[in-house]
C-alpha cells in the first residue's frame, strides 16, 4: 500500500457518532461515517440516480439515500433496497493522531 | 404438499411479493399471471428519466428473467376473463382455467379518462406504463406546443420532463392549487413557483368547456372562455383501483379491495397487495389506499409473508416522492388530519418541511427541496410517526437542530 494514496480528511471529532461527512477530493466526493465500530468510507454519490447521499440517514451500519430511499451498507457497500441496485464503492480508512485518512486508489 | 400460489397482475408488489413467498417457501408452485408483456418494471422513471432519454427500457426492470427463473416463479403473459373464487379458478378468454391454493391480488391501478363529447378521445394521450411511455415519448418528438390536462404528480412529472425537451408546456389544473388530493398547498405553491420559473404555463381553477381540432392544431376552450392553442394533448387526471374483473363476486370492494393488515380479503386464501388495495392501517386506525413505489414494494412483500404463512402485519408508514426539474418532494405518513402545523425552513436550498400533528404525535410530513435536501428528516419522521414519539415543537422548527438525535437508541 503506498502512503501517498492516504489523503486526510479531518479530525475525528468532526463526526459524530452515526453520522457522516462529505469529503471532496479533486472531482470526487466521498462520505466518511462514523459507527460504533469505527470510521469507514464510501463514494459520495448514490448509484441510482446522481444525489450526494450526505444528506442520508445513517442507521445501524446503513446509508440511506435522501432522495428514493435506496439503502446501502456502509462496511460492504451492498445495495439492500431498491431502486438501489448497484453496490456502492467503499475505500479503506485508517486513523492516526486523531486524524482519518481515506485511500483514494 | 405443493401449493400453487397465483399472483394476478405483474407490476411491483406482485414481483416483490412472490420472491418473499419462495424466500419463506422453497417448494411450492408461484406463478404471476400478467396483462402487460414485459417483466415487472419501475414506473417512476417513464415520466421523468425514460422520457428524457436517460433510461433506456432495458434499464427499469426489477430482475431479469434469470432471477425468476434460479427462484422459480413463472411469469406468464396472459389476461384472466373470469374468476371463480368459489372453485379457485381463475379462467382466460378461451376458457383455460388456473387452479389456485392462494391468490394474491395486484392488478394496480387504471387510468381515469376524459370524456370529450366529440371524437377526440383518442387524441388524448395517458402516462401509465411503458407502452404509453413509448408512445409518448415518440409522439412529441416533433411537437412543439404541449398541453398537460391535470396538475397532479404525474401531469407535472410530465411537464418538467417536457419543458426540459424544450417543449413549451401549459398545465391545466381544475383545482384551486397544483397536486391538491395529497399534498398542502405550501408546498404545492413552491413547485408552481419553480415550473413557472422554467418557463411553463400553469392554469389554475379552470374547466375545459370544449376542444376542437382544425388542422392538426388542439383548440382548448376554457370555462373563462379563453382559448389555448396546442399540438398535443396529455391528460393526467387521477386513477381507479383495477377492479373490474371483481364487480360482479362476493370479494368486497369499497375503493379498491378492502384487506385487514394482513393483507387478506373478505374471501379465504384471497390476498390483495399495492395500488388496488384498500388496506386497514393499525396506526391511523382507517383504511387507506397508495399508489406508491415504497407501498408496492412493502405491500407485496407483507402479502408474500402472509401467503407464505408468516403472519406479519402490514405497519409501514407511506412515503412518497415526485421528482420536478431539480426539486425533490417527499411526503410521508398522511398529512390531511391535523390540528396543528409547524414549518421547519423556508428555503428549498436547505429544505422546507411542513409537520402534521394531531394530539401532539406526528401524523404526517411533507417537504420539498433540491435533490435530497429534505430525505433524512422525512425519512426520520416516518419512524417518530410510527414510535408515535411526541416530539418537542421546537426542535421541528429549528433546521439548526437535527432530528436524528430524536430517535436513536
Amino acid at each position: 500500500m503506498s502512503e501517498e494514496n492516504w489523503i486526510e480528511v479531518g479530525s475525528t471529532d468532526s463526526i459524530e457518532e452515526e453520522d457522516l461527512i462529505r469529503f471532496d477530493h479533486q472531482d470526487k466526493t466521498f462520505c466518511v461515517y462514523r459507527l460504533t465500530d469505527g470510521f469507514y468510507a464510501t463514494d459520495g454519490i448514490c448509484t441510482h440516480e446522481a444525489v450526494h447521499l450526505e444528506d442520508g440517514l445513517v442507521m445501524d451500519d446503513e446509508i440511506e439515500c435522501p432522495m428514493h430511499q435506496g439503502i446501502f451498507n456502509i462496511k460492504s457497500g451492498e445495495a439492500l433496497s431498491p431502486p438501489a441496485c448497484e453496490d456502492l464503492k467503499t475505500y479503506p480508512v485508517k486513523v492516526d493522531n486523531d486524524k482519518i485518512f481515506i485511500k483514494i486508489d | 404438499m405443493n401449493k400453487n400460489f397465483i399472483i394476478l397482475g405483474g407490476g411491483q408488489a406482485a414481483v416483490y411479493a412472490a420472491r418473499e413467498i419462495r424466500k419463506n417457501d422453497k417448494e411450492s408452485n408461484i406463478k404471476i399471471l400478467s396483462e402487460e408483456n414485459f417483466l415487472p418494471y419501475e414506473r417512476p422513471p417513464l415520466s421523468k428519466d425514460f422520457l428524457l432519454n436517460k433510461k433506456n427500457q432495458e434499464d427499469l426492470f426489477f430482475h431479469s428473467s434469470d432471477v425468476l427463473k434460479n427462484e422459480n416463479i413463472d411469469f406468464e403473459n396472459i389476461s384472466i376473463n373470469k374468476v371463480d373464487f368459489e372453485n379457485k379458478k381463475l379462467f382466460t378468454k378461451n376458457d383455460d382455467f388456473y387452479f389456485y391454493d392462494s391468490l394474491l391480488i395486484s392488478t394496480g391501478s387504471e387510468n381515469k379518462k376524459l370524456s370529450l363529447d366529440n371524437n377526440l378521445n383518442d387524441d388524448i394521450y395517458y402516462l401509465r406504463n411503458l407502452e404509453e411511455a413509448k408512445t409518448i415519448k415518440e409522439k412529441v418528438s416533433n411537437k412543439n406546443k404541449i398541453t398537460i390536462i391535470g396538475g397532479g404528480f404525474i401531469g407535472l412529472e410530465i411537464a418538467s420532463s417536457l419543458s426540459q425537451l424544450q417543449k413549451k408546456v401549459t398545465v391545466i389544473e381544475i383545482g384551486s392549487q397544483l397536486m391538491g388530493r395529497i399534498i398542502p398547498k405550501q408546498i404545492a405553491d413552491l413547485v408552481q413557483k419553480t415550473h413557472i420559473e422554467y418557463g411553463n404555463e400553469i392554469i389554475l381553477n379552470k374547466q375545459i368547456d370544449k376542444i376542437i381540432k382544425k388542422n392538426g392544431i388542439y383548440e382548448i376552450l376554457l370555462n373563462d372562455n379563453s382559448l389555448i392553442e396546442t399540438d398535443f394533448l396529455i391528460a393526467g387526471i387521477g386513477s381507479a383501483p383495477s377492479v373490474k374483473l371483481f364487480e360482479n363476486t362476493n370479494l368486497k370492494l369499497d375503493n379498491g379491495i378492502v384487506t385487514n393488515e394482513f393483507c387478506e380479503t373478505s374471501i379465504k386464501d384471497v390476498y390483495a397487495a399495492g395500488d388496488v388495495s384498500n388496506f386497514y392501517h393499525p396506526l391511523y386506525e382507517r383504511t387507506i389506499r397508495l399508489e406508491s413505489y415504497q407501498h408496492a414494494q412493502n405491500h407485496g412483500i407483507c402479502a408474500g409473508k402472509n401467503i407464505a404463512g408468516v403472519k406479519t402485519e402490514y405497519t409501514s408508514i407511506p412515503w412518497m416522492w415526485s421528482d420536478q426539474f431539480n426539486l425533490n418532494l417527499q411526503l410521508t405518513g398522511i398529512c390531511d388530519d391535523y390540528d396543528e402545523i409547524i414549518e421547519r425552513g423556508n428555503d428549498i436550498n436547505n429544505g422546507v418541511i411542513y409537520f402534521f400533528l394531531k394530539n401532539k404525535n406526528i401524523r404526517g410530513a411533507c417537504g420539498l427541496g433540491i435533490a435530497g435536501k429534505v430525505g433524512r428528516d422525512i425519512r426520520i419522521t416516518s419512524k417518530l410517526t410510527e414510535k408515535n414519539i411526541i416530539v418537542d415543537k421546537q426542535i421541528l422548527a429549528d433546521q439548526n437542530q437535527k432530528l436524528n438525535k430524536l430517535i436513536q437508541k
